[in-house]
């Protein structure tokens, strides 16, 4: 009746196996250091929070009624697309930062060439 | 005019170019002809023909980008070579030959006037190539939304060929739009109270290769341009636009 109130076990082992699989990659990750510790941490708590919920989804009832949400999956829906459009959001800022410094150390490189080759020419 | 040249003003005549090294020999053998006294430099936006060749050949100096920019970039890079060599007035002109140098004293002189920015400007005689129905439209829009925005009417917003004065070359050399720069770059430097001035002359369509502007991005163009005029009106001054954050 309430959406994920009768959620069969199945699907319940298949979620936490899910999440489990998704938090441990997220930590190998940082460990092997291809993502950086700043981008990282995002992940680390969605990952964890995923393991919370499908271990204690009453977590998700509570949050439901709380925000008066009928469906307790609408809430999950709501709190995820949140998130994500703040993650997305965060990255175009960072590649809008990221743009911008890679082309002044590009005009800084073209100008440190023609400098150099001037100097060399005048010996 | 004269009185002023007699201070020996150092200017730069700044080449942004992409894949124009057939083009670029005509133009540096019209600069050569022109009797002022000027240094040039092409900024090579990373072509893969001989662009670099073709400078070097012609003992242009040449910055050659390890990376595309874009027209933006590349001509910022132009500014920034400007201010670290110290020269008090830097001209824009496209690598393509639709600007004909015999207009630089003529562009130059609003400059030295005292104005801050001088614009070449192919609608105000209305001579020579004036590009198609449709880029006219485009172009009289420009113009009417800068009149609205800061007052002026400026005929040719769109036009590359323009010289600056020391305070812009700062200004620009510090934050320069990556694209479609020229509307954009002439709200801010009004927005920041300097003084622009347009003169007539005769452009010549390009000569070979085709330009940024292609029929499928036109529409992207008008948007893009439209809010990054707008964005300028309403940027903080001194040029803090939304196109640069601190690098």
């Amino acid at each position: 009746m309430n959406g994920m109130g009768e959620m069969s076990s199945v699907l319940r082992i298949i979620l936490i196996i899910g999440s489990l699989i998704f938090f441990v990659f997220i930590m190998n990750m940082v460990r092997t250091k291809k993502l950086e510790l700043k981008y990282a941490l995002t992940w680390i708590l969605t990952s964890f929070s995923f393991v919370l919920l499908s271990i204690f989804p009453e977590i998700l009832f509570f949050i439901a009624a709380l925000m008066h949400i009928e469906l307790p999956v609408n809430a999950l829906y709501l709190c995820v697309i949140s998130l994500l459009l703040l993650i997305v959001f965060t990255l175009s800022v960072a590649v809008s930062r990221q743009a911008l410094r890679i082309k002044t150390l590009v005009q800084e490189i073209g100008l440190i060439k023609e400098t150099l080759e001037r100097m060399k020419k005048e010996g | 005019m004269e009185q002023m040249e007699k201070y020996n003003l150092k200017t730069l005549v700044i080449i942004p170019a992409y894949k124009e090294a057939k083009n670029l020999p005509r133009l540096f053998r019209e600069l050569k002809e022109v009797p002022l006294d000027f240094d040039i430099v092409v900024i090579n936006d990373c072509s893969p023909d001989d662009t670099e060749a073709v400078c070097r050949q012609h003992g242009i100096p040449v910055v050659s980008l390890p990376v595309n920019l874009g027209i933006g970039g590349a001509v910022q890079t132009g500014y920034k070579y400007a201010l670290e060599h110290g020269y008090d007035i830097a001209v824009q002109m496209d690598g393509d030959g639709q600007h004909d140098p015999r207009f630089l004293k003529l562009v130059l002189s609003r400059i030295y006037e005292g104005y801050h920015m001088s614009i070449g400007s192919r609608f105000i005689e209305g001579k020579g190539y004036q590009s198609s129905l449709t880029r006219r439209a485009g172009i009289k829009f420009f113009s009417w939304l800068i009149k609205l925005l800061t007052g002026q009417y400026i005929s040719d917003p769109t036009s590359g060929f323009r010289a600056c004065s020391r305070e812009l070359i700062r200004l620009f050399a510090g934050s320069y739009p990556k694209d479609y720069p020229e509307p954009e770059t002439i709200v801010t430097a009004l927005r920041n109270k300097y003084r622009i001035a347009e003169v007539p002359v005769i452009m010549r369509p390009r000569q070979s290769g085709e330009s940024s502007i292609t029929r499928n991005l036109a529409a992207y163009y008008m948007i893009k341009v439209t809010l990054a005029v707008i964005m300028a009106a309403i940027a903080r001054k001194n040029g803090d636009g939304a196109n640069e954050w601190n690098g």
